[in-house]
C-alpha cells in the first residue's frame, strides 16, 4: 500500500512535471557536418507529425517553435536524416554524410547492389581514405587498405604503375593486374610512358575526385566481365554533385620527399686503399696499374659523394579545387588539380593539370541524363634514367647504380670547371690521377644538365549516358564512353659526351615519338527489380562493345649540325623512322550478359551471372567464350534457431556466402596473335620482300581463372565490430605460352597456345571496428591479413622449368611445375676459407668449389683439385619464393575534439629479395664498394665477411651468376602513411563565410621495419612482370615523404 | 502511340548495332592474313618470291655462313679467334648438337623450306587473272629451286654421303605450315632426301624462264640453265655419272670455248681473268647464282664472309700453309689464282671477298666453272681419265688463270685438286671431301677425322631443339 502511494505520487509528480514543460518554445542551434564540423546550410528542420518546418541559414543556425517531447527531424540531402526529442532550448544537431554510410551501396559491374544482397567477396575502400595523399595515382595509395590486394610500389620513379595483384599473380605471360573501370568506362593501364619516367595511365584520376573504390575479387563480382575478370576487376566511382548551395573545397598540400636507408660507400681514402690493394693481390703493379687520389680546386684531395650529387630533395606541390551542387533536377561536381612533385632523383618530376565534370540531369521520373568530361595533362620528366625501371637495371647510365659505382676519387667537374670526361672517349667518365684503369660509366652530370628523357601524356576520360524507366521497376541505361591517351616522348642525347674528340664529330640525337591510344565503350543495359511477397527478383540484361584503337609513330634523327641545337626540328645530319613499325592495331570485343538475383526476405540469397564474349584477339575457332558465375548467401540471424540457441546476443549479423565461377584473362594478348600473317621484310636488291611474320593460332583464347570462394561475414554489437573472413581457390588453366615447335616445322615464330595452368589459393581475414565512441574522442580500426600460395601446375610438354631475366641478363627467377612463379633461382655458397680467403660455393652435386680470380684455373675442390666452373644452369637451386605469401594493413583513425590523426601500416612477409644491387656494391672492378667490403680477408685463419680482394674479380661477390650472400628476408612492415589534423571549427569561420578549415600533415613510408639490408624490400627492378619478382638490381628505392596542407570548404 | 513508337526504334537500333561481327575478324593493317590476300595480285606474289630468295640469301645460310662452314671445316684454314660464335667448333670437328651454327643453319633452312611451301600451296589456288599460267608456273619453280637450295645445305652438312643412302636424312617438309600444330616427322632417307632436291630442280628447269629480266637478276633469281647447273652438283654428289654429263651437256658446248649458247638461256661462259667475278657488278655470264648484298642489304654482323677469309674485319681465319692445296707443287706461282692471297704479319688471307664494312659482296653459290669440273668428273668416272672432253675442261678452268699449265690426264684427284685451288673460300671443299668420303685433313692441332656416319665427328649432329621437340626423330 505504501508502495502504491510512492508509485501514484510519483506518477503525479511526473505529469506535473511534464505538464510545466509542455509549453511551446524557440528552440536554437547549429547544426554541422560529422566530417568536419563545418556548418551546414539548408537542411531542414522539422517537427515531426507537423508542418512547422525552417531551414538553416548559411551559418548552419536555425530557430524553430516546439513543445519539450516533439521531435526535431533534420534532413538534408547527402546526409543520413537524424532526430532528436526537443529538450531545452539549444540543441546542436550533427549530421553524418551518407558517404561514410556507403558501405551500405556497392558498385557492382554495370549497377549497384546493397551490401546485404552481395554475395561475392568485394572491397571498398572510400575516396576519403586515399585523398591528400603524395601520390602521383590512386593505386599508390591502396597499399594495406583491403584483404586480398597487394600493391607494390617497386621503386622510386615518379608514377611508375604500382604491382596491383589481387589475389596472387595469375599469369605468366599476360598481365596479372587488374581491368580498372572508371565510371563504367574500361580504362587503359600500365605505363604509358616511353621515357626514363613513368607513365601511369591512371595518373588522370585525382584521388581527391573518387568517391568509392570497389575491388571485384571472387566469381560473382568477376564473371560478368567475363574474358577480362580474372585478374580482378577495380571499379573507381567519381564524385557527383550533391544538391544544395554551390560547394566549394580546396585543398592544398607541399611536401619534400628524401632518399632514406641509401648503402654507405666508401669515401675516397678507403677507395683508393682497396682497390690499390686489390691490384696488388691481382699481381698488378701499382707504377701502372692504380687508383690514385687528386686534387680539387681548392687543394684538397678529391672526395666525391656521387650519392649527395644524384640524389636530392624533391620539393611537391598539389592543390585541388572543386565546386559542387544543384537542385531537384540538376546537379554537378567539377573539379580541378594542379599538381607539381619531384623525385628523389635528379631530374624527376610528375607535373600534372587535371580537370573532371560530372553533370546529371532528371528530366522527370522517367528520363535521366547526364555525362563527365576529364582531361589530364601529365608531363613525366627525366634527364637520364634511372636504373629502376623494367629492363634498365644493367643500363650504365642508370642514376641508382651511378650513385652507388662511381669512384669516389673522380670529381664531376675538372678543376677549371668543365665536365671530367674522357678526353679520348667523352662519353665516359675521365679517370683522374688513375692509371691504367678503364671506366666504362659516365659522368651522370653532363646528362643531368643537357640531356632528356621525357614523357607528355593526353588523357581524356569522358561518357555520357541516358536513363529511361518506362515503368518503377524497369531501367534501361546507355552508356557511351571514351578513354583517349595520347603519349609523346621526347629525348635528347647531348653533343658534349657523344663526341669523337680524333675527328670532331658529334653523335648528339634526338628521339621523338607519339602514340594514340583511343578506347570506346558502349554499354546498352535493362535492369528489372521486382518484389512478390517476400520474394525480391532483380534481372539485369545487357550488351557491351568496346573497342581499342593504338596509332603511332616517330622519328630518330643524330649527328647535330650544330652542336647548340637540342631539339629534334633542329639541324640533323641523319634520320631514321622510331618506334613506327607495327605501331598499329585495333581490337574489338562484343559482349552480352545477364545477372539474375534472387533473394526470399532478405535471408536466402542466390545469384547467377552470364556472360558471352567475343573478342577480336581471339583465335578464328575460339572467338566466343562463355563466363557462368553462381553464388549464394544466407543471413543466418533472421532464422529462429539462431535466436533460440541465443546466438543473436553475440552476433549482430552473420551471413554465410559461397560462390564459383569461371572467369577470363586476356590483357596483354597482342591484337593479331591468332592469326598467321605476312609482313614485309628486308629489301632484295633494292626490292620490296613480303614474308611469312607470324604463326597464328585458330584456338588462342584466353586464359581461364575458375574460382571457388567461400566466406562468412559477421559483426558484434550491433556490428560496431564486422569481420568477415574468405577462402578462396582459384585454378587458372590455358595459361598462354609459347609453344616450342619442332625447328624442321621452319614455323615464322613459336605459336601462343593456351596450355599451363598454375592455381592460387588463400586466406583472407578483416575486422573492422569503432573501438572507442565518444562525444569528443572516437578510436575505429581496421587491420586485414591475406595469405596467398601460388604453384605452377604445368608448363609445356617436357619442359619443367623456364627461367627469367632481368632486363636480359640475369637470371633470377625461375617458374618450376610444383613451386610459386619466379622463385629466386640461386647458387649457393659456404662462406669464406679462412685458409686462403676464397668465396666458397656450392655446385649443383654439393660439392664445395673454391673460386679464384688469378690464374687460368679459376676453380678448385676443397682438395685442391681442379673444379669445373660453377653454372648457373647445372648449379643454381630453385631457393625461395620471391612473391609474399603474406600482404596486409592496419589502419587506425583517432579523433579527438577537432584533432584528427590516421595511422597506417602495411606489410608483406614470407618471401626473400635477390639484393643485386649488393653484387654491384662488392664488385671487385673499378667500381665503388659498400663499406661491408672493409671487412675482407687479409691474413690466413681470419674468418672475414667478404673474400681477399683481387682486382677485376667480378665472380667471388656475386656479379656473375646470383647468389643466396646476397639473398635475403624481405619481410617488412612499413610505417606507410601518418595523417595528423586539426579542424577549425565551423562557428568561428562562419563569419567569414568559409564553412571549415583544417590543416594536416602527413608522412609517407616514414619507418621500415625490416631486417633486409638494402634501401627498400619493397622494390623490384622487373616492373609488373609476373616472372621477376624479389629482384632488386641498382634500383633507386622508395622515398620519404613529409607534407603539409589545408583543406578549406565555403 | 508515339511513345512506344520510339521505344521500338530505339530497340531496334540498338539491335542492329549490338554486335559488329566483321569488326571480330581484324586484318593488321602492316600485315596479310595468311589465308588468300597474300596472293592478290602479281607485285605481292613477286614481292614474296623475293622474300623466298632473301631467306636464302641469309647471313646464316648462303648469305656467308654454309660457304665459310663448308670451308673452315675442311682443312684449308687456321682459327684465329677461338669464337663460338664464329664456327670454332666446326673448325675443331667438334660442334654439340647445341652449337650456335648447329641450331642456326638448321632453323633458316627449315625456314626457307616452309616459307618456300607455303608459297607452293598458296599458288595453287591463284586464277589465271590474276597471274597468268605461264607465270604461275614460273614463280612456283622458283620456289622449288629455293627449296632445292636449303635441302641441299641440309644434305650437305646435316647427313652422311649419299653413298650410305638407305640412312636417315632429314625430315623431308613439302606442305606448308602456317598455324599451331602437331608437326612430329621422322627423318626420311638420305636417298630419299637427294630424290627431293632432283624432282625441286627438274620442276625448276620445266618452270623457270630462259633469262629473267635483266644481268642482275638472272644471277640473283633462278633460271632454267641455273636449275640445270644445280643438278650437275647433286648427280655428282650421288655418283649418278651418265646424268650429270646429261645435264651438263644442255649447257655445256661440246668444245672450248665451253659455253652455253645452245641452251638459248643464259651464255654461261668462264671471264678471261676470274677476279672481275668478284667484282662488281658480281654479274658476269660465269656467275650462276650469287646472293646480292648492297649498303641497305647487309649479310649481319659475324655473318661476313670477308671477315673470316679476308683480312679487313675481325679476321677469323688465316689460310692454312701446312695444307694440301698451299704444298701443292703444281699450283703455279704465277696462277692468277693466287692473286687472291694477301698476307700481313699474322698470315695470309683471301681476297676473294674485299668489299670493307658494311661488306656488300655479292655471294657466289654457283659458278659455271664448277659445272665444268663436275662435267669433267663426270666424264673421268664414266670414260676413264683420258677423256678427251674432261681433259679439255679441266685446261679450260686450269688455263684461264695459269696460260702455261697443261693437263694431260683428267683423274678424279687432279680434277679435285683443280677444284680446291679454284673454289678456295668459296664453300665447296667439304662438300668435296664429303661426297668422295675421304677423311678430313688433320690442320693445326686438330687431327684428322676419317669418313664415319651419324654420330661421329665427321658429320654435324642434328640439331638439339630437333631432337627435343620433334617426338619422331629418332635419333
Amino acid at each position: 500500500m505504501k508502495k502504491l502511494l510512492l508509485f501514484s505520487s510519483m506518477w503525479v509528480l511526473l505529469v506535473l512535471a511534464h505538464n510545466s514543460y509542455a509549453q511551446t518554445h524557440t528552440v536554437t542551434g547549429t547544426v554541422t557536418e560529422k566530417d568536419d564540423g563545418s556548418p551546414l546550410p539548408g537542411v531542414s528542420v522539422m517537427v515531426q507529425g507537423t508542418k512547422t518546418g525552417v531551414q538553416t541559414d548559411p551559418q548552419g543556425r536555425y530557430s524553430i517553435k516546439a513543445d519539450n517531447g516533439q521531435i526535431l527531424v533534420f534532413t538534408s540531402v547527402g546526409f543520413i536524416t537524424k532526430t532528436m526529442p526537443v529538450s531545452g532550448t539549444k540543441m546542436d544537431a550533427v549530421l553524418e554524410s551518407t558517404q561514410t554510410q556507403l558501405a551500405d551501396v556497392m558498385v557492382v559491374g554495370y549497377g549497384t547492389q546493397s551490401r546485404r544482397e552481395n554475395v561475392g567477396s568485394v572491397a571498398q575502400i572510400k575516396g576519403s581514405d586515399i585523398a591528400e595523399t603524395p601520390v602521383q595515382n590512386f593505386e599508390q595509395a591502396l597499399a594495406g587498405k583491403a584483404p586480398g590486394v597487394q600493391i607494390t610500389v617497386p621503386n622510386s620513379v615518379l608514377n611508375t604503375p604500382p604491382v596491383f595483384h589481387i589475389r596472387g599473380t595469375n599469369s605468366i605471360n599476360l598481365s596479372s593486374q587488374p581491368l580498372i573501370v572508371v565510371d563504367g568506362v574500361a580504362s587503359y593501364t600500365g605505363d604509358f610512358s616511353g621515357g626514363e619516367s613513368g607513365g601511369n595511365a591512371l595518373s588522370n584520376i585525382n584521388p581527391d575526385d573518387i568517391e568509392s573504390i570497389d575491388i571485384l575479387k571472387d566469381a560473382t563480382a568477376t564473371a560478368i566481365y567475363g574474358s577480362r575478370g580474372a585478374a580482378g576487376v577495380v571499379l573507381i566511382t567519381t564524385k557527383k554533385g550533391k544538391k544544395g548551395n554551390a560547394l566549394v573545397t580546396l585543398d592544398a598540400w607541399t611536401g619534400a620527399t628524401s632518399a632514406t636507408r641509401l648503402p654507405k660507400v666508401l669515401n675516397a681514402d678507403q677507395y683508393i686503399a682497396l682497390k690499390n690493394e686489390a691490384i696488388v693481390n691481382g699481381g698488378g703493379n701499382l707504377t701502372t696499374t692504380s687508383v690514385n687520389s687528386s686534387n680539387d680546386a681548392a687543394g684538397n684531395p678529391i672526395s666525391t659523394d656521387w650519392e649527395k650529387l644524384l640524389y636530392q630533395k624533391g620539393i611537391s606541390y598539389s592543390t585541388t579545387a572543386s565546386v559542387q551542387g544543384g537542385d531537384d533536377k540538376t546537379t554537378y561536381y567539377a573539379s580541378t588539380n594542379w599538381t607539381k612533385q619531384k623525385g628523389v632523383l635528379k631530374s624527376f618530376e610528375f607535373d600534372s593539370k587535371s580537370m573532371l565534370f560530372n553533370i546529371d540531369h532528371k528530366v522527370n521520373n522517367a528520363v535521366m541524363y547526364g555525362a563527365k568530361l576529364s582531361y589530364q595533362n601529365n608531363q613525366n620528366l627525366a634527364a637520364i634514367s634511372s636504373g629502376s625501371l623494367s629492363g634498365e637495371a644493367y643500363g650504365t647510365t642508370g642514376l641508382g647504380r651511378l650513385a652507388v659505382l662511381l669512384p669516389p676519387n673522380l670529381a664531376p667537374y675538372n678543376n677549371d670547371g668543365t665536365y671530367n670526361l674522357n678526353p679520348n672517349t667523352p662519353s665516359q667518365i675521365g679517370t683522374g690521377a688513375d692509371k691504367g684503369i678503364a671506366i666504362s660509366y659516365p659522368n651522370p652530370i653532363p646528362s643531368l644538365d643537357l640531356d632528356r628523357y621525357n614523357n607528355e601524356i593526353n588523357h581524356i576520360a569522358s561518357s555520357v549516358y541516358l536513363q529511361l524507366k518506362p515503368l518503377p521497376w524497369i531501367t534501361f541505361k546507355t552508356v557511351y564512353g571514351i578513354d583517349y591517351l595520347f603519349t609523346t616522348n621526347d629525348s635528347f642525347n647531348d653533343p658534349v659526351q657523344n663526341y669523337t674528340p680524333s675527328t670532331g664529330a658529334n653523335s648528339a640525337s634526338a628521339t621523338d615519338t607519339y602514340t594514340a591510344y583511343k578506347h570506346f565503350t558502349w554499354d546498352n543495359t535493362l535492369q528489372f527489380d521486382k518484389s512478390f511477397g517476400k520474394h525480391s527478383l532483380s534481372l539485369l540484361l545487357g550488351n557491351s562493345q568496346e573497342g581499342n584503337n593504338t596509332n603511332g609513330f616517330g622519328l630518330s634523327r643524330s649527328v647535330l649540325n650544330d652542336p647548340s641545337f637540342n631539339v629534334i626540328q633542329a639541324g640533323f645530319v641523319n634520320v631514321n623512322t622510331s618506334n613506327t613499325a607495327g605501331n598499329l592495331s585495333t581490337t574489338y570485343l562484343v559482349s552480352f550478359f545477364g545477372r539474375l538475383s534472387y533473394n526470399f526476405g532478405e535471408k536466402y540469397f542466390l545469384q547467377g551471372i552470364l556472360r558471352r564474349d567475343g573478342a577480336s584477339q581471339f583465335g578464328a575457332d575460339k572467338k566466343y567464350g562463355i563466363f557462368p558465375g553462381i553464388g549464394g548467401g544466407w543471413e543466418v540471424t533472421k532464422e529462429p534457431f539462431w535466436h533460440n540457441m541465443g546466438a543473436d546476443k553475440l552476433f549482430s549479423s552473420f551471413k554465410l556466402k559461397a560462390s564459383w565461377g569461371k572467369t577470363g584473362n586476356n590483357a596483354g594478348l597482342g591484337a593479331y596473335q591468332a592469326y598467321s600473317l605476312l609482313s614485309a621484310g628486308g629489301l632484295y636488291n633494292s626490292q620490296g620482300t613480303i614474308l611469312p611474320s607470324q604463326t597464328g593460332n585458330p584456338g588462342l583464347s584466353w586464359e581461364t581463372t575458375t574460382k571457388s570462394d567461400a566466406g562468412i561475414d559477421f559483426g558484434f554489437l550491433n556490428d560496431r565490430i564486422t569481420a568477415g573472413v574468405d577462402v578462396y581457390y582459384n585454378n587458372t588453366t590455358g595459361l598462354i605460352l609459347g609453344y616450342p615447335e619442332p625447328p624442321s616445322a621452319g614455323l615464322a615464330s613459336s605459336p601462343s597456345v593456351n596450355i599451363g595452368s598454375m592455381w592460387n589459393k588463400g586466406i583472407e581475414f578483416n575486422i573492422n571496428a569503432d573501438i572507442v565512441r565518444t562525444s569528443s574522442f572516437h578510436w575505429s580500426g581496421n587491420f586485414n591479413i591475406s595469405y596467398n600460395q601460388n604453384k605452377i601446375t604445368s608448363l609445356l610438354p617436357g619442359l619443367n622449368s623456364t627461367t627469367y631475366s632481368t632486363s636480359g641478363l640475369e637470371i633470377a627467377n625461375v617458374n618450376q611445375v610444383g613451386y610459386p612463379i619466379g622463385n629466386l633461382y640461386i647458387v649457393k655458397s659456404a662462406g669464406i676459407d679462412p685458409a686462403n680467403g676464397r668465396r666458397i660455393f656450392v655446385n649443383g652435386k654439393g660439392q664445395q668449389v673454391e673460386y679464384t680470380f688469378t690464374g687460368t684455373q679459376h676453380y678448385f675442390y676443397m682438395d685442391g683439385t681442379n673444379a669445373p666452373a660453377i653454372n648457373q644452369a647445372a648449379d643454381a637451386t630453385n631457393y625461395t619464393n620471391s612473391v609474399p605469401k603474406v600482404v596486409g594493413g592496419m589502419t587506425n583513425t583517432f579523433r579527438f575534439k577537432n584533432f584528427d590523426l590516421n595511422v597506417l601500416l602495411t606489410y608483406q612477409l614470407g618471401f626473400s629479395v635477390y639484393y643485386g644491387t649488393l653484387a654491384t656494391l662488392s664488385d671487385q672492378r673499378f667500381w665503388n664498394n659498400s663499406t661491408n667490403l672493409l671487412n675482407h680477408w687479409t691474413t690466413a685463419g681470419q674468418t672475414a665477411a667478404y673474400p681477399r680482394v683481387v682486382f677485376g674479380d667480378n665472380v667471388s661477390n656475386g656479379t656473375s651468376f646470383p647468389t643466396d650472400f646476397n639473398t635475403f628476408n624481405g619481410n617488412f612492415v612499413k610505417l606507410k602513411s601518418v595523417n595528423l589534423g586539426y579542424t577549425i571549427p565551423g562557428t568561428v569561420l562562419s563569419k567569414w563565410g568559409i564553412r571549415s578549415i583544417r590543416v594536416y600533415v602527413t608522412g609517407t613510408n616514414l619507418a621500415i621495419f625490416t631486417k633486409y639490408p638494402g634501401p627498400d624490400p619493397e622494390v623490384g627492378s622487373n616492373g609488373t612482370a609476373n616472372s621477376g619478382g624479389g629482384i632488386d638490381r641498382n634500383t633507386a628505392g622508395n622515398g620519404m615523404t613529409i607534407t603539409g596542407g589545408v583543406a578549406l570548404k565555403f | 502511340m508515339k511513345k512506344k513508337f520510339l521505344y521500338i526504334l530505339a530497340i531496334a537500333l540498338l539491335g542492329s548495332y549490338s554486335c559488329q561481327k566483321s569488326q571480330l575478324n581484324q586484318i593488321s593493317p602492316t600485315s596479310f592474313n595468311a589465308d588468300g590476300s597474300a596472293f592478290a595480285n602479281q607485285a605481292r606474289i613477286n614481292s614474296q618470291v623475293l622474300g623466298l630468295y632473301s631467306n636464302l640469301r641469309s647471313g646464316q645460310l648462303y648469305g656467308g655462313r654454309f660457304e665459310i662452314y663448308n670451308d673452315v671445316k675442311a682443312d684449308n684454314w687456321l682459327n684465329s679467334t677461338a669464337n663460338s660464335i664464329t664456327a670454332y667448333q666446326t673448325w675443331t670437328e667438334t660442334p654439340t648438337s647445341v652449337s650456335s651454327e648447329v641450331l642456326n643453319l638448321w632453323a633458316q633452312c627449315y625456314t626457307t623450306i616452309n616459307n618456300a611451301n607455303l608459297f607452293i600451296d598458296g599458288m595453287a589456288s591463284v586464277p589465271t587473272s590474276v597471274v597468268s599460267s605461264t607465270l604461275n608456273a614460273q614463280y612456283v619453280a622458283e620456289a622449288k629451286f629455293v627449296r632445292a637450295l636449303a635441302y641441299f645445305a641440309l644434305v650437305d652438312m646435316y647427313c652422311v654421303p649419299y653413298s650410305s643412302g638407305s640412312s636417315p636424312g632429314v625430315p623431308l617438309r613439302l606442305t606448308g605450315l602456317s598455324t599451331f600444330g602437331n608437326y612430329a616427322l621422322a627423318p626420311s632417307s638420305v636417298t630419299a632426301c637427294y630424290a627431293q632436291i632432283i624432282s625441286d630442280l627438274n620442276a625448276a628447269e620445266s618452270g623457270l624462264p630462259l633469262t629473267q629480266a635483266d644481268a642482275a637478276s638472272n644471277v640473283d633469281r633462278a633460271t632454267k640453265n641455273a636449275a640445270i647447273a644445280f643438278k650437275t652438283r647433286i648427280y655428282l654428289a650421288e655418283g649418278a655419272y651418265a646424268s650429270v654429263i646429261t645435264e651438263a651437256n644442255k649447257i655445256v658446248s661440246a668444245t672450248a670455248p665451253f659455253n652455253a649458247a645452245a641452251s638459248g638461256g643464259v651464255n654461261y661462259a668462264l671471264q678471261a681473268n676470274i677476279a672481275n667475278v668478284f667484282k662488281s657488278p658480281y654479274t658476269t655470264t660465269e656467275s650462276i647464282f650469287s646472293v646480292p648484298f648492297n649498303t641497305q642489304e647487309t649479310p649481319g654482323t659475324q655473318n661476313q664472309i670477308a671477315t673470316y677469309f679476308n683480312n679487313i674485319g675481325a679476321t677469323e681465319y688465316y689460310l692454312n700453309q701446312s695444307s694440301q692445296l698451299f704444298t701443292d707443287p703444281l699450283w703455279g706461282a704465277t696462277d692468277a689464282r693466287r692473286g687472291f692471297i694477301t698476307s700481313n704479319s699474322k698470315g695470309k688471307s683471301l681476297t676473294k671477298w674485299s668489299a670493307p664494312s658494311p661488306y656488300t659482296d655479292w655471294v657466289c653459290t654457283m659458278r659455271y666453272s664448277e659445272v665444268l669440273l663436275n662435267l669433267a668428273e663426270a666424264r673421268s668416272q664414266v670414260n676413264g681419265p683420258t677423256d678427251l672432253q674432261a681433259i679439255a675442261l679441266l685446261n679450260a678452268v686450269r688455263q684461264r688463270s695459269d696460260p702455261a699449265f697443261v693437263y694431260v690426264t683428267a683423274t678424279q684427284a687432279q680434277i679435285l685438286e683443280e677444284r680446291n685451288i679454284e673454289f678456295l673460300g668459296e664453300g665447296l671443299r667439304w662438300f668435296d671431301l664429303m661426297r668422295t668420303s675421304s677423311t678430313i685433313p688433320a690442320k693445326s692441332t686438330v687431327p684428322a677425322i676419317p669418313a664415319g656416319g651419324y654420330g661421329t665427328a665427321y658429320i654435324w649432329p642434328m640439331s638439339g631443339n630437333e631432337q627435343q621437340y620433334n617426338t619422331l626423330i629418332g635419333r
